[in-house]
This record gives structure tokens, C-alpha cells and sequence, in this order.
């Protein structure tokens, strides 16, 4: 079955061949786009550029049908106007393509009878010709091992988080934003108006590769809920599956339906959905991000109770009692250190201007040196009563404190510490003015799988969803055992 | 549009107890006479209510009345019904009155289900009254509904300690409504042609649960 699977998608997410039909020599035509993109993405096999006008572009001759290419077509990518898809459709199935996906838009989207007959006739096309139809409405694939892409420029480091994402746009953003933030992809895929493989599919196809490890999804609609249900309750039986279910207001619906042609469902049934199938919901790309770096980093349900250090140096006072308040708000359990924690936080940094519980300020540190500062962290961190760290640093407070080169020795630290601790480390970065060098070492930490968090809210949400997510499960395991 | 086809209290309700689902039994009287001799089968107290399609809130027209204790009573009380409900809903198509027993008070619940586009059946608990109409404290599963999912279900919401007894109130079965919720996903399924249904209120008690008020729509 996932043999079948994977080798069923293969030709879209590893396409031997790509022929790019609405190519011109003229740069700014879609087509044209397309072609450049893969060529800046490195693509290894070959790009067949198709325009009715021929001429050449990127140094690849354009062929006037599809027809006319020599070799052999796995994907084409369509950029021409709806009006002629069907006569295309028929020249893909003499051409025994194996995958088409279609940048172009106005097709039930528009909410027309036409827009809704053409999207029918294209299906059936598919099924007689023996190939898969991706969008239409979408920017398609993106699979960064095999050189595919649909941004130009950086193409980002291969890894193991899925996407499937119903938007071309938040597709985008989710790769981008991957890229800034040290999430690695295995693919992802834009699906636009799903005529033919939708949400459900591409869902079974990332359950089943091996590549994937957990899956993100922005979604916006199904055509067939159940299927869809039925699919994502599978999925996160077996990888965790992160939703974000764009249009859940009125206006959100209204623009969803002219954006890839979804029907509304009420906020809280799909709420409900997504809960019943055992995936974890979150609400805009922010936390999907958040939350998908997260599981990256974290392979196994950890608990829920964290450890917290509010300040590394000034001003950790105030943040370890929001951090405390963000963290218990949401559901994780901040509790009290051991005894044996306690007095050996004392003797480490005194009783004055400490905050010595959970969450702890060891801000004191900064007068007894980094010796004192690294064992009060390392105390904190392996205090058995706690399953995560989640520390936040304060580059702008460090950096006139401690210089660059104190910065490096706090940070070679934590990831020295990461790789000993045996429990998650989540850092907070909070922007501000030093952010040049806040990035260089968000990177750095991210390199030592340490995930970078901006505030200790987002920290705390994601994590919270990571443990929901890994505690559901267990639960089920529990329940089949005991069965 | 498809037209809805409302069924009354008295059908809605032989349908889901003849699949196992706990509801008051309601019977037809067609007259004062036949309420009477209900009344006296069943053993008073009673309650009557209106029967009647286009009568849709039977408590405000005054088509409901509770804690009958005698066949004098439930006489009187027929009357009364059909004249108020005549001035509420001129021209309404009476059938008569159910006769039911007066179940003594429990926690009052709501099961509903309606029809989603994208998932279909979706299945609906929450506390009655107040809490379901103004703070909307629901929630919500898609049919079909496992023993787990109803007890997430009723737990999920916020006015969960409710069913938990409160102030001295006993409290509720959870263990009888997770039932009740899977027994109703069981039935929904095997009649798609049902639009819409309400189980409002249901009376929870510390051993069972009965559905006091029952509507289904086709």
C-alpha cells in the first residue's frame, strides 16, 4: 500500500523531466517565470520550455507543442489561459505525461457553471489520458532534494517536515519562512483548487514517505470532509499533523470560496474535526511555524512540566514571572525545583535579586562570573522534576554586557549543554536592536538543533501543542495495549 | 431548496426509542377523553403537550403542561391547550396532545445533530437553557462517534462541573450520556434522510439519561 503510494507520486515530487507550457522568450510571461525558477532551483533533469511562438529563453530552444519535445515528460507546468487547457490536456495524454499542475487560475473559483464544467472535463481528460492533475490555481511542488521549486532564488536545506498548503502564498511563506528559521523540508505542495489530487492525497502520500517526519497543512475547504477526516485522523496516528484552517470567519469564508472555490463550515466543526482526528490546530502561520520547528526538534513526548529561565543578566525578574504566567496560562505546569536544586541555586547566586523557584532568574550570575552562571543553568536544566528548558536570552541586555566573544562562550555552552541533557532546550530570542547579532545566533543554535522562539508566548504554545499532540497519542497507544 | 419535513414529539420519539435511545415516552391523545385514559395508564403526575407540525416553541403559546396530578386535571389542562395554542398559531394543524409521564428534574442537557456541507452529520452536546443560547457552550463531533469522542464531547466544556453536581444538585451520569451521544451518532448514520435533530432537553441523572423533548427533521 505505501509502496504504491510512493510510487504513484514520484513523478510529482521527483520528475525526471519538466516541460513548462506558457514559456516565451519575453521574460515576464508567466511560463516564463516558471522556467527560471527551476533553473535558479538547480533542477538536474531536463526543462522543456513550450510556447506556441518558439524562439529560446534561458538557453533552452522553446518547442511549439508538447507534442514536439524528444525525450520523455514526467510534469508539466501549465501557465496559459483556461480557455485552452483542454486542447493542452489532450496533447499531455499523446505525450503519456504523468503529472500536470496548473499555475492557471479561473476555474470554480470564479463560482461560474463554466469555471465548474471546464474543472469536470479536465478531470475526466486526466483519467483517460493516465495522469494526475495538481491545482489548478496553484504554484505546485516544492521538494528542495531534488532541486524543485516554486520560488525563485534560495531553495533551502532538504529535512524532514511536510506541507501541504491549499494557498500558493502561504505555500510560499511556510518554504521562506522554513529557510529563515532552520525548518527543513522534505516537500511541500500548493493544491490550489484540488480538482484532482487534493488535501487528502498528498496527506497519504506524506503519512507514507519516508522522508517526512511531521506535517504542516494550511487548509481552506474540502470536497469531501470525510475522506478528508477520515485521511487526517490516519496521519496523526502515525506522524504529527499540524492544521491551520484559513476563512473561519465570515470574511475569512467569503474570501476563501473566490480564493480556491471552499464551501464554509462552521469555525467550530472544523475545530471539532480536527481535534476528533488527532491533529493539532493552530491558528496562522506564525504558530504553524512555531510549532513545526518544534516537532522537528523534538522526536517523543516530553511532559509538559518546564523549566524556565527568565534572565541570564539584568531585567529577568519581570520575564520570569510572565514567562511563568504565559506557560501556566496555557496549560504547561511550571512546578517548584527540588530541595537539593534550591540550595544549590542559593549558594550559586545568593539570595538577593534572585528569583530562585520556577521559572528561576539567575541574573545574579553576572557578578560571579560564567562559572557560577553555567552551573546554575545546568542545576535548573537537570532538575528531574522538569522535561523541557525554555530559556530566554536577551541579546540587546548580553551584548554591551558580556561583548561578542562573551555571547559565544554563553551560547557554546547551551549547545554543549543540548547535547548532554537528554530534554528538549527551547531558546527565546526576543527582537530588539541588536538583531544583527541576535540572527547570527539564532542560527548558530538552530544549527545544534536548539529551536529559536521570539517570545515566550509563541515558546509556550508550541509547546503546549507538541505535548498535546504526543499525549493524545500515547493515550491511544494505551488504549490499543490495553485492548 | 428541498422542503423540511418536521416530524412531531410523538413520531420523533417512537423512532429513537425503537433504536434503543432512552426518551419519555409520549403517547397521542386525539381528545380529552383519550388523554384522560393515557394519563390514567401511565400514572399521574403527567404532562401534556401540544401536537402539532406547525407549532414550533410549544412553551411559549402555552402548549405545555407540566405536573398533572389528576384525570380532572389533565381534562382541564387539554382545553386550555388547544384554546391558547389556537390564539397563538391561528390555523396550525392540531393532531391533539401527547400525554407523557412528569419525570422528576435532573440536569438538563441538550444532543443535537444538523448537517454540515463539507463533513455531514455533525453531533452537538451541551448544557440547556442559558448556557446553550447565550454563551453557546457547545461542542461539537462528526458522526460516527466514539465512545471516547462523546466523553471529550461532554467534558469539553466550560460548564462541565455542572454535570459534576452542584450545589447539591446530584450529580450526572457521564458514563449514561456518552451512550446516549454514541447511540444517537449510531442512529443518524443509519438514517441519512434525517436533516436535523434535536434532543432538548435531556434529563440527566446520577444512574441514566432520558431525552424529555424530542424533533427530528427531514
Amino acid at each position: 500500500m505505501s509502496d504504491d503510494i510512493l510510487k504513484q507520486f514520484d513523478p510529482v515530487f521527483y520528475p525526471k523531466s519538466i516541460a513548462v507550457v506558457g514559456a516565451s522568450a519575453d521574460a515576464m510571461k508567466a511560463g516564463s517565470y516558471w522556467v527560471q525558477t527551476l533553473v535558479s532551483a538547480g533542477y538536474r533533469g531536463p526543462i522543456y520550455p513550450v510556447g506556441s511562438r518558439g524562439g529560446s529563453i534561458a538557453g533552452l530552444e522553446i518547442y511549439r507543442n508538447i507534442r514536439d519535445i524528444p525525450g520523455e515528460v514526467d510534469y508539466v507546468i501549465v501557465a496559459i489561459p483556461s480557455r485552452s487547457v483542454l486542447d493542452l490536456l489532450d496533447d499531455c495524454a499523446a505525450k503519456s505525461v504523468r503529472a500536470v499542475q496548473f499555475f492557471t487560475a479561473g476555474f470554480s473559483e470564479l463560482d461560474t457553471e463554466s469555471g465548474r464544467s471546464l474543472e469536470e472535463r479536465m478531470v475526466e481528460k486526466a483519467r483517460w489520458g493516465g495522469f494526475r492533475i495538481i491545482g489548478p490555481n496553484c504554484i505546485g511542488v516544492y521538494c528542495p532534494e531534488h532541486r524543485v521549486s516554486f520560488l525563485m532564488g534560495a531553495i533551502g536545506e532538504p529535512g524532514c517536515v511536510g506541507f501541504v498548503s491549499q494557498s500558493g502564498g502561504i505555500a510560499g511563506k511556510l518554504a521562506t519562512n522554513g529557510m529563515a528559521r532552520g525548518i527543513g523540508y522534505s516537500k511541500g505542495v500548493s493544491f490550489g483548487n484540488g480538482i484532482d489530487l487534493d488535501a487528502s492525497d498528498f496527506l497519504e502520500y506524506l503519512a507514507a514517505d519516508p522522508q517526512t517526519r511531521v506535517i504542516g497543512a494550511y487548509l481552506e475547504g474540502t470536497r469531501d470532509g470525510r475522506r478528508l477526516f477520515n485521511t487526517m485522523r490516519e496521519v496523526s496516528s502515525v506522524k504529527p499533523l499540524v492544521v491551520w484552517k484559513g476563512g473561519r470567519t465570515e470574511v475569512g469564508a467569503r474570501a476563501a470560496r473566490s480564493h480556491t472555490g471552499s464551501l464554509a463550515s462552521s469555525p467550530s466543526v472544523w475545530s471539532a474535526v480536527l481535534k476528533q482526528a488527532g491533529a493539532v490546530e493552530v491558528h496562522g502561520l506564525d504558530e504553524l511555524t512555531d510549532t513545526l520547528l518544534l516537532f522537528q526538534h523534538a522526536e517523543h513526548w516530553q511532559g509538559a512540566r518546564v523549566g524556565v529561565i527568565g534572565g541570564l543578566a539584568d531585567g529577568g525578574g519581570g520575564i520570569s514571572v510572565s514567562a511563568g504566567d504565559a506557560c501556566t496560562e496555557i496549560g504547561l505546569e511550571v512546578p517548584p525545583l527540588s530541595d537539593q536544586t534550591d540550595r544549590a541555586l542559593r549558594e550559586l547566586l545568593g539570595e538577593v535579586g534572585s528569583i530562585l523557584g520556577n521559572p528561576v532568574d539567575v541574573s545574579q550570575a553576572q557578578f560571579r562570573g560564567f562559572p557560577a552562571l553555567f552551573q546554575a543553568i545546568e542545576t535548573v536544566a537537570g532538575d528531574a522534576s522538569i522535561d523541557f528548558v525554555l530559556i530566554q536570552q536577551d541579546v540587546d541586555i548580553l551584548l554591551p554586557m558580556y561583548s561578542r566573544a562573551g555571547l559565544e562562550t554563553i551560547n557554546d555552552f547551551f549547545i554543549e549543554l543540548r547535547g548532554r541533557l537528554g530534554k528538549p532546550l527551547v531558546m527565546v530570542l526576543p527582537p530588539g536592536p541588536v538583531e544583527q547579532e541576535r540572527l547570527r545566533l539564532e542560527q548558530k543554535l538552530l544549527a545544534a538543533s536548539i529551536p529559536v522562539l521570539s517570545s515566550v508566548e509563541r515558546a509556550a504554545r508550541a509547546i503546549f501543542n507538541v505535548n498535546t499532540y504526543f499525549r493524545r497519542r500515547e493515550i491511544e497507544a494505551g488504549q490499543r495495549d490495553a485492548a | 431548496m428541498k422542503t423540511q419535513k418536521v416530524l412531531t414529539e410523538v413520531e420523533s420519539k417512537e423512532l429513537l426509542a425503537k433504536d434503543g435511545i432512552p426518551v419519555v415516552e409520549a403517547r397521542l391523545a386525539r381528545n380529552k377523553k383519550e388523554a384522560i385514559a393515557i394519563a390514567r395508564e401511565i400514572g399521574f403526575p403527567v404532562v401534556l403537550k401540544i401536537v402539532s407540525p406547525d407549532v414550533v416553541h410549544k412553551t411559549d403559546s402555552g402548549g405545555v403542561r407540566l405536573g398533572l396530578a389528576n384525570a380532572t386535571r389533565v381534562g382541564r389542562a387539554y382545553s386550555e391547550i388547544l384554546s391558547s395554542v389556537r390564539q397563538a398559531y391561528p390555523g396550525a394543524r392540531i393532531q391533539g396532545v401527547s400525554v407523557q409521564q412528569m419525570v422528576p428534574p435532573g440536569v438538563e442537557v441538550i444532543v443535537g445533530m444538523s448537517k454540515d456541507v463539507q463533513f455531514g452529520p455533525v453531533l452537538m452536546f451541551g448544557l440547556g437553557g442559558i448556557l446553550v443560547e447565550v454563551l453557546k457552550d457547545v461542542s461539537f463531533r462528526i458522526a460516527p462517534v466514539s465512545k471516547r469522542d462523546a466523553g471529550e464531547m461532554i467534558r469539553e466544556i466550560k460548564g462541565y462541573p455542572v454535570l459534576d453536581g452542584y450545589r447539591g444538585q446530584e450529580p450526572a451520569s457521564v458514563t449514561a450520556l456518552e451512550d446516549l451521544i454514541v447511540r444517537v451518532s449510531e442512529f443518524v448514520e443509519k438514517n441519512p434522510q434525517i436533516e436535523e435533530l434535536d434532543l432538548n432537553p435531556v434529563f440527566a441523572y446520577p444512574d441514566r439519561a432520558v431525552a424529555v423533548d424530542a424533533r427530528i427533521i427531514l
